[in-house]
C-alpha cells in the first residue's frame, strides 16, 4: 500500500450503497485515483438453480432476480421461452405486458430519483418521489394483485385482465404522474444545489460508452442512441408511440434528465396502449415440455439492455439458463467515471448507473499475484476445487 | 443555608441552568425533527409522549444505556474526554445568554466580552469534534474530521464579522447589554438585516446542518467524525448537538430579536418564542437544500457570506453615523 494514499473501502456495507458491492476507492486528499471493485457478495446461484426447476416454476425464480426491475425479467424469459415454442402471445397480452413493463420502469425511476436525491443530501426530494411512487405501486397491486414481484407475466400470456375500474384509476394515477414527472424536472433544471452537484459529475464519453458497452440510461445519456424497444421491439413496443430519449452531456445530470424524461415517455406509451388495446383472450394454452433449441432474448430493462439465453433439450427442464443483466454491462463505464472524481461525488456516480447489485453478481476469482480476474461457471469451479485438492492429495 | 448560596446554586444546576437547558434541548430537537418531517410530507416522531414529544428523551436514555465501546486502537485520551468537553463547552456557552429566567434580563453570568467568550467556545467544540473523530483512527472519521476542519475556514469568519457588526452597534461586548440595548423595541434585525442572513447560514455550518452537513455526509463517509463512536459517548455528542442547537439559536435571537426582552420586560415565554422561531427556521432552510460538496460550500462561504458580512459591517458603521441605535443606555 501506497503510504501517499489513503485507501477508503467503500462496501461491502455502506449507507450510499443499497447492495453489497465493494470498491477500495484510492485517494487524494478528496480526490480518486484508482477504483477496484470486487462484486459476487450478493450471488445467489440463480442460474444454477434454474436448471433443476421446469419452464413454469422458473417465472418465478427469475422474478426474484432483482425486485425493482421484476416485469422485465419475466417478460424477457417469457418472451425467450415463448420463441421456443413458438407460441405467440395474443395481442391483448402483449399490450397489458407492454403496460406492467412500463408501470415497472416509471417506478423504477421515481424510486432511482429518489435515491439520487438522498445521495446529494437533499432528503425532502427523495421523500417526495417516494410517496409518488406509492401511489404507482397501489395500481399495480390493483392490475397484478401484487406491489413488487407481479407474479404477472405467463408462458403464452398474462395472468389478470385490465378491468374498467382498474383503467379509470391506471390513468388518473398516470395524469398525476405526468405532473410530477414534469414538476422533477423542472426541480432538477432549475435547482443551483442539484445542478452544482450533477452537472460535470461523473462525465463518460461517447466514445467510452460504446468502448465500454454501456447500456440503458447511462448509455443514453453520454449520447448513445440505443433502446431494444425500439431496436428489437418486443411485447407490443412495435405499435405503441414512445420517444427515445437521448442527451449529449454524460454527467449525472444528464442520465437524471434522462431518467425523468423517460418517465413521461413510458406514461405516453401506456395511455397509447390503453387507447389501443385490442380485445380477446389473455392467455393460451403452453406445454410444460419445450422443444430442444436455443434462443436469445432482450428487452429494455430499467436500467438498460436485459438478456437472456435460454437452451433446451427437449424436457420440461431448461439445460441452461444464462441471465446478462444490465448493470454488469455498466461496471466498467462507472470505473470509468469514478477516476479523478471528488470522494463526495462517488455516490452520485455510482447511483448514476443505477446499480442493481443482485442482479449481477457472479463467481469472480482474483489472482492477487497477476492481478487478473477473470470469471468463471459452476463447473470450471467445482473442477478446480477437485483438481486443487488432488494435488494436495485429498479426495479421489 | 443562606439566599446568597442557594440561589447561584439554583441557577446553575436547575434553572435556568443545566437541568433547564438540557430539557429545551431535547425539546428543540423534537420541533426540529417535527418541522423537518412535515417539511417532507412525513409524520415525524409519533409515538412516544403526545405527538413523540418525548422521543429525544427516549433516544437519549437508550443510547445512554448501550454498551460503551472503546477499540483497541484508538488515542484513548482524546477518544475518551472528547465527547465529554464538546458537551462541556455547549453547556457552558449557555450561561452567557440572558435567558429572562426569574424575569431579570440578565444572564447567569455576564462581564464585559462574554460575547468573545461564547464564540470563542463554540470554535472549541468543533476543534473537540475534530480531535473526536481523528482520534478514533477510523479512515471515515479522519475524512469527517478534516471536513469539519475545513468548514471553519467557511463560517466562522462570518460568524465574527457579523458579532463585530453587532457589537458596534449595540456598544457592548457583553450579550447581557446587547440584548438590553434593543429592549426599546427596535430590534438589531431592522437596523441589520443583512447580518441576521449571514448568521443564519453560518450556524447552519456551525451546526453541521443541510445544506452544511458535510463532515457526516451519511452517503458518502457513513457517519463521518462520528463512524468510531458509540454508546454513552454518543449520547453526550448527541445530546451536545442539541445543546449547540439551543445555544446558537439563542445566541440568534439575542444578538438579533432582542434576546428576553419584550414590551420592555425581560421574559423567558418571549425568549422561547425567539429561539423556537429561530429553530424552526433553520429546520425549514434543512428541507429547502440539497448537501453542498466542501469545495463548493467554502466557495459559497467567501464568495457570498463574507463579502455580506463585509456589506453589513460597512453598512453598521455608516448608520452607527447617522441613527445611532436609539436605546443606548
Amino acid at each position: 500500500m501506497c503510504s501517499e494514499y489513503i485507501e477508503i473501502p467503500v462496501g461491502p456495507q455502506h449507507p450510499a450503497l443499497k447492495e453489497p458491492i465493494r470498491f477500495v476507492f484510492r485517494i487524494d486528499g478528496e480526490i480518486v485515483v484508482g477504483v477496484e471493485p470486487r462484486l459476487g457478495y450478493a450471488h445467489r446461484g440463480i442460474e444454477k438453480l434454474a436448471e433443476s426447476r421446469n419452464y413454469v416454476q422458473n417465472i418465478y425464480l427469475f422474478e426474484r432476480v432483482c425486485g425493482i426491475c421484476s416485469a422485465a425479467h419475466t417478460t424477457c424469459y417469457v418472451e425467450a421461452v415463448e420463441r421456443l415454442l413458438g407460441l405467440d402471445a395474443p395481442p391483448r397480452a402483449r399490450y397489458l405486458r407492454t403496460i406492467v413493463h412500463e408501470l415497472n420502469r416509471i417506478h423504477s425511476h421515481l424510486l432511482w430519483f429518489g435515491i439520487l436525491a438522498h445521495e446529494i443530501g437533499f432528503d425532502t426530494l427523495f421523500m417526495y418521489a417516494w410517496r409518488d411512487r406509492e401511489l404507482l405501486l397501489d395500481v399495480v397491486e390493483a392490475l397484478t394483485g401484487n406491489r413488487v414481484l407481479y407474479a404477472y407475466n405467463l408462458i403464452g400470456g398474462v395472468r389478470h385482465d385490465l378491468t374498467p375500474h382498474v383503467e379509470e384509476s391506471l390513468r388518473k394515477v398516470l395524469r398525476y404522474l405526468r405532473e410530477r414527472a414534469e414538476y422533477y424536472k423542472r426541480v432538477v433544471e432549475e435547482d443551483k444545489l442539484i445542478r452544482a452537484r450533477t452537472v460535470g459529475v461523473g462525465v463518460l464519453s461517447k466514445r467510452d460508452a460504446i468502448a465500454l458497452g454501456a447500456v440503458g440510461p447511462t448509455a443514453r445519456g453520454s449520447g448513445v442512441d440505443t433502446d431494444v424497444r425500439r431496436d428489437d421491439p418486443y411485447a407490443a413496443f412495435d405499435e405503441v408511440d414512445f420517444n427515445v430519449v437521448v442527451r449529449d452531456e454524460g454527467d449525472a445530470y444528464a442520465k437524471t434528465m434522462v431518467r425523468i424524461c423517460e418517465i413521461v415517455e413510458s406514461i405516453n406509451a401506456i395511455e397509447d396502449a390503453l387507447s389501443k388495446m385490442p380485445g380477446g383472450e389473455i392467455r393460451v394454452k403452453a406445454p410444460l415440455r419445450v422443444p430442444e433449441g436455443e434462443v436469445v432474448a432482450r428487452v429494455e430493462a430499467p436500467r438498460g439492455e436485459l438478456l437472456y439465453y435460454v437452451k433446451s433439450n427437449g424436457t420440461d427442464r431448461p439445460e441452461r439458463v444464462k441471465v446478462r443483466t444490465p448493470t454488469l454491462a455498466n461496471i466498467p463505464a462507472v470505473c470509468k467515471m469514478l477516476s479523478q472524481a471528488y470522494v463526495a461525488d462517488i455516490p452520485v456516480i455510482v447511483a448514476s448507473i443505477d446499480p442493481c447489485i443482485a442482479c449481477m453478481d457472479r463467481v469472480v476469482l482474483v489472482d492477487v499475484r497477476s492481478g487478473e480476474t477473470h470469471v468463471v461457471s459452476g463447473r470450471e469451479l467445482r473442477r478446480y476445487a477437485i483438481e486443487w485438492y488432488e494435488r494436495r492429495g485429498v479426495g479421489s | 443555608m443562606s439566599a446568597e448560596i442557594v440561589k447561584p446554586l439554583v441557577e446553575v444546576l436547575v434553572y435556568p441552568g443545566l437541568a433547564f437547558t438540557i430539557v429545551i434541548s431535547l425539546l428543540l430537537e423534537w420541533v426540529d425533527r417535527k418541522v423537518y418531517a412535515r417539511a417532507q410530507n412525513r409524520i415525524g416522531p409519533y409515538h412516544v409522549g403526545p405527538h413523540g414529544i418525548l422521543q429525544p428523551f427516549a433516544d437519549l436514555i437508550k443510547l445512554l444505556s448501550k454498551e460503551d465501546i472503546t477499540p483497541g486502537h484508538v488515542e484513548r485520551l482524546e477518544y475518551v474526554v472528547s465527547p465529554l468537553l464538546v458537551l462541556y463547552f455547549s453547556l457552558v456557552g449557555i450561561f452567557m445568554v440572558p435567558t429572562g429566567a426569574w424575569g431579570d434580563g440578565r444572564s447567569v453570568v455576564h462581564f464585559e466580552g462574554d460575547y468573545l467568550l461564547v464564540l470563542t467556545l463554540a470554535t472549541l467544540t468543533t476543534v473537540f469534534t475534530f480531535l473526536a473523530g481523528w482520534s478514533s483512527l477510523n479512515r471515515f472519521g479522519a475524512l469527517g474530521s478534516m471536513r469539519a476542519l475545513l468548514l471553519i475556514a467557511g463560517y466562522e469568519i462570518p460568524l465574527f464579522i457579523c458579532a463585530a457588526a453587532v457589537v458596534l452597534d449595540a456598544g457592548s461586548m457583553s450579550l447581557t447589554r446587547i440584548a438590553e440595548a434593543q429592549a426599546g423595541g427596535v430590534w438589531l434585525i431592522l437596523r441589520q438585516p443583512i447580518g441576521f442572513v449571514a448568521s443564519i447560514i453560518a450556524i447552519q455550518a456551525e451546526l453541521e446542518r443541510i445544506p452544511f452537513d458535510i463532515p457526516e455526509a451519511e452517503t458518502e463517509i457513513v457517519a463521518g467524525w462520528l463512524t468510531e463512536i458509540s454508546g454513552r459517548k454518543l449520547a453526550l455528542l448527541r445530546l451536545a448537538r442539541d445543546v449547540k442547537l439551543f445555544l446558537f439559536s439563542s445566541l440568534i435571537a439575542t444578538l438579533y430579536l432582542g434576546g428576553p426582552w419584550a414590551l420592555g420586560q425581560a421574559n423567558i415565554a418571549a425568549f422561547l418564542a425567539k429561539v423556537l422561531l429561530v429553530v424552526v427556521i433553520t429546520s425549514i432552510v434543512r428541507a429547502l437544500f440539497a448537501r453542498f460538496r466542501i469545495d463548493q460550500a467554502l466557495s459559497a462561504f467567501w464568495r457570498f457570506v463574507i463579502p455580506l458580512s463585509l456589506a453589513q459591517l460597512v453598512l453598521t458603521l455608516a448608520l452607527r453615523w447617522w441613527l445611532p441605535c436609539p436605546s443606548r443606555w
